[in-house]
């Protein structure tokens, strides 16, 4: 019998294990199986195959029985997801409902989750901004976090490399806050977003606004052609698949690359329970997976192992992953597991009009907007808040119908819409302070419907992010007035922590043991062959976008990984 | 006499049985005469002109639809109750049943609705108003035939010369 079982232990064998196939998990898949190993990568959700499995693609506006509005009994069902903007008629089968996956909101926070192959590289809004020195070093020089153990010039060849194939779009504006790439050409600029740039270049010299930078094919190169990827159409309907290629997703690049290698094995509808760590050999050996369709627990194993469950689902599996070495969670020495996790302050917008430009419009789509990289606290500290924020900004030309009346002189007015002044608005991107009373924990006694125990998640805004929404308010306000815009409105949601959908940290990377779980090559300090490279690694959360960084990290992660195993470190 | 014609053009042997209501909607939420009722209303909203009205368009379907599938309860039963005292109201107004007016006495009687003092009927005739423009707005006829919608225009240009007529575009 023992035959047997060497048998199944065999089978069950791989060079590599992924958890997750989102953004940052797609790309370990396609840096392992590029480098040779024969990688497993496991899924929670279903398999979703790029265009075959984006059923609401191709439909046109009116082939949406409810025009794209949610159905009463959904809105009801799922107060959570319900409210992400992304959630709608066209979307439903791409998020997590509320019922799927109950956690513990031991503070309000709207945990938004993707559960299917490519994750939520699926759905996601597409910014990808590089990170600068002034993020990098701002936990040191601010004191707000433990020190980085990476720079910027560690990151920015891996920066390089993952943007010339993911495609990136953006313009070289040669900004020390927001390092170029290898960008392909920028989306164009609208007449009054060229005005407000003027206005705020010539009143502030600290101050810019650029085209954003987002993971669109402008112009596709060899690289994207042989994905089998090509030009962005501007349909700016991404979040339900986009059958182009057109803008970068798991699904339509590093999975299927991987899986052109011939050495990836994926396996869809596996939740993954915990991480087996052996303690004779001092490592990690595989994974407990629950099937999601037979509830069975299988065991896989490998030589080393890629966390990329999502932040907050990769705090979970290393919070549940105990054993005699480890009682409270892999890796988890110092007790700092699933704390200082943080997030982005999105509460606060402003909005106006602008009267002027009124001989000009804008004709197609543009999936992408100007972007205001952060300002303040940048070379000095000259706030009563620490970090900063930066700006969402696009403006658009209204166009109006007379709803007034009922008969044929309603249908002439509504068929015969007017163009009326330029609307003009922003959101704020804030960087939260990763603080200890932000953190994850297990419940002791609710589980999930496969048994695992139930995230509790503990996060809330403080008053340096009420302080820095007022001082968003204040400042954009003074630049909307510069610029001449009118009716100007402030906002503040007051949403709660989640709706952002950039929760990070909880395993952050960091120089010493004792303060930190991950070393600077995104290695458990006590666990060597465990990587971790999503959001969860994050020390400190920047104002730009993660996504570009979780990429770069994890490009950068694999290929220390694989030359460290054939140097037999790991 | 539409329903008579539309019977002579000969159809594939899987239409058998394909009617209009059992496409369009799943769930019926109002009686038969008050469903012709909500037609007779949107087409008043957006009557037949050289183009199909509301009616043809089937938007007193997709009203409906949306009210049985996308609001609350307390919005199905105020269409419901809306329709019914519609006739009533007709009554009082012309003497006939709201079917039995003409353009004028119809127009009339939605334009009392939207200044009633009583907010149930107006919050009738704004819910059906509103989702009448929408449905009009967003069938594959208006869309098509009259606002042009593109699907794929593979371009932004920021900065363009106001056309001489505004095409309004979904997505």
């Amino acid at each position: 019998m023992s035959y047997l079982n060497i048998d199944a232990q065999a089978q069950n064998t791989y060079d590599a294990i992924v958890i997750g196939s989102g953004i940052s998990g797609g790309w370990a898949a396609k840096e392992l199986t590029g480098k040779g190993l024969r990688t497993l990568v496991l899924e929670r959700g279903r398999d979703v195959r790029h265009v075959t499995d984006y059923p609401t693609t191709n439909k046109q506006p009116w082939e949406f029985e409810h025009r794209n509005q949610l159905r009463q009994e959904v809105r009801e069902a799922n107060p959570i997801i319900s409210k992400c903007y992304a959630f709608y008629e066209g979307t439903e089968q791409f998020f997590v409902k509320d019922a799927e996956h109950p956690y513990v909101q031991d503070k309000p926070f709207d945990w938004i989750r993707g559960y299917q192959v490519g994750g939520k590289s699926l759905m996601w809004a597409r910014q990808t901004q590089r990170w600068s020195d002034f993020d990098f070093e701002g936990p040191a020089r601010d004191g707000f976090a433990v020190d980085w153990p990476i720079r910027y010039a560690d990151i920015a060849p891996w920066y390089s490399y993952v943007e010339r194939f993911a495609g990136i779009t953006g313009n070289k504006d040669g900004l020390a806050t927001l390092p170029d790439g290898e960008f392909l050409p920028p989306h164009e600029w609208n007449c009054v977003e060229k005005h407000f740039q003027q206005k705020v270049a010539a009143k502030y010299k600290d101050r810019h606004v650029i085209m954003g930078r987002a993971a669109h094919l402008t112009q596709p190169q060899p690289i994207h052609f042989q994905q089998g990827r090509a030009q962005c159409q501007h349909r700016t309907i991404c979040e339900r698949g986009c059958p182009f290629g057109g803008y970068f997703s798991s699904n339509s690049s590093t999975i299927p690359w991987a899986a052109k290698t011939g050495k990836m094995t994926l396996r869809p509808n596996s939740v993954v329970h915990s991480i087996i760590y052996d303690e004779k050999k001092g490592r990690a050996t595989g994974v407990r997976v629950i099937d999601a369709n037979t509830k069975q627990m299988q065991e896989f194993y490998a030589r080393i192992i890629f966390l990329n469950a999502a932040a907050l689902n990769s705090n979970l599996v290393l919070l549940n992953s105990t054993s005699n070495r480890f009682p409270n969670g892999l890796g988890n020495d110092s007790g700092i597991l699933g704390k200082y996790a943080a997030f982005h302050n999105y509460r606060a917008g402003i909005s106006g009009e602008y009267d002027g430009n009124l001989d000009s419009t804008t004709d197609g789509r543009r999936p992408n907007s100007p972007y205001i990289p952060r300002f303040r606290n940048v070379l000095k500290q000259e706030t009563n808040f620490l970090r900063g924020y930066a700006s969402g900004f696009s403006a658009g030309r209204i166009s109006r119908s007379d709803q007034s009346g009922v008969g044929a002189d309603l249908k002439e007015n509504l068929l015969n819409p007017k163009l009326g002044g330029w609307y003009v608005g922003s959101h704020m991107m804030g960087e939260t302070i990763p603080k200890e009373t932000n953190y994850l924990a297990l419940d002791p006694s609710l589980k999930d419907p496969f048994g695992i125990p139930q995230l509790k998640i503990s996060i809330a805004y403080d008053d340096n992010d009420d302080k820095m929404v007022k001082d968003y308010q204040e400042q954009l306000t003074e630049m909307f007035t510069e610029a001449g815009f009118k009716n100007i409105r402030v906002r503040d949601s007051h949403a709660a922590p989640g709706l952002d959908i950039h929760e990070m940290g909880g395993v952050r990377m960091g120089k010493d043991p004792k303060t930190s779980m991950l070393n600077k090559w995104n290695q458990l300090h006590a666990v060597k062959n465990v990587f971790v490279t999503d959001g969860a690694c994050m020390t400190s959360t920047s104002t730009q976008n993660p996504s570009l960084t979780y990429m770069a990290l994890t490009a950068r992660a694999a290929d220390y990984a694989v030359k460290a195993m054939k140097k037999g470190l790991v | 006499m539409a329903g008579a014609v539309g019977g002579l053009i000969s159809l594939p042997a899987w239409a058998n049985g394909w009617t209009t209501e059992t496409v369009v909607s799943s769930r019926q939420i109002l009686s038969g005469s008050q469903t012709e009722l909500l037609a007779e209303m949107v087409e008043t909203i957006i009557p037949v002109t050289s183009t199909p009205g509301a009616k043809a368009l089937n938007v007193h379907q997709f009203v409906q639809k949306m009210v049985a599938d996308c609001y609350p309860k307390s919005a199905q039963e105020n269409l419901s109750k809306g329709l019914d005292s519609l006739n009533d109201l007709a009554q009082k107004s012309f003497a006939k049943p709201f079917t039995g007016g003409d353009t004028t006495q119809r127009t009339a009687l939605l334009t009392q609705l939207s200044q009633s003092t009583d907010s149930a009927q107006k919050d009738f005739y704004s819910l059906v108003k509103n989702l009448t423009i929408r449905g009009y707005m967003s069938s594959e006829y208006v869309m098509t035939n009259l606002t042009h919608y593109e699907f794929i225009p593979g371009r932004y240009h920021g900065c363009v010369p106001v056309p001489a007529k505004t095409v309004s575009q979904g997505k």
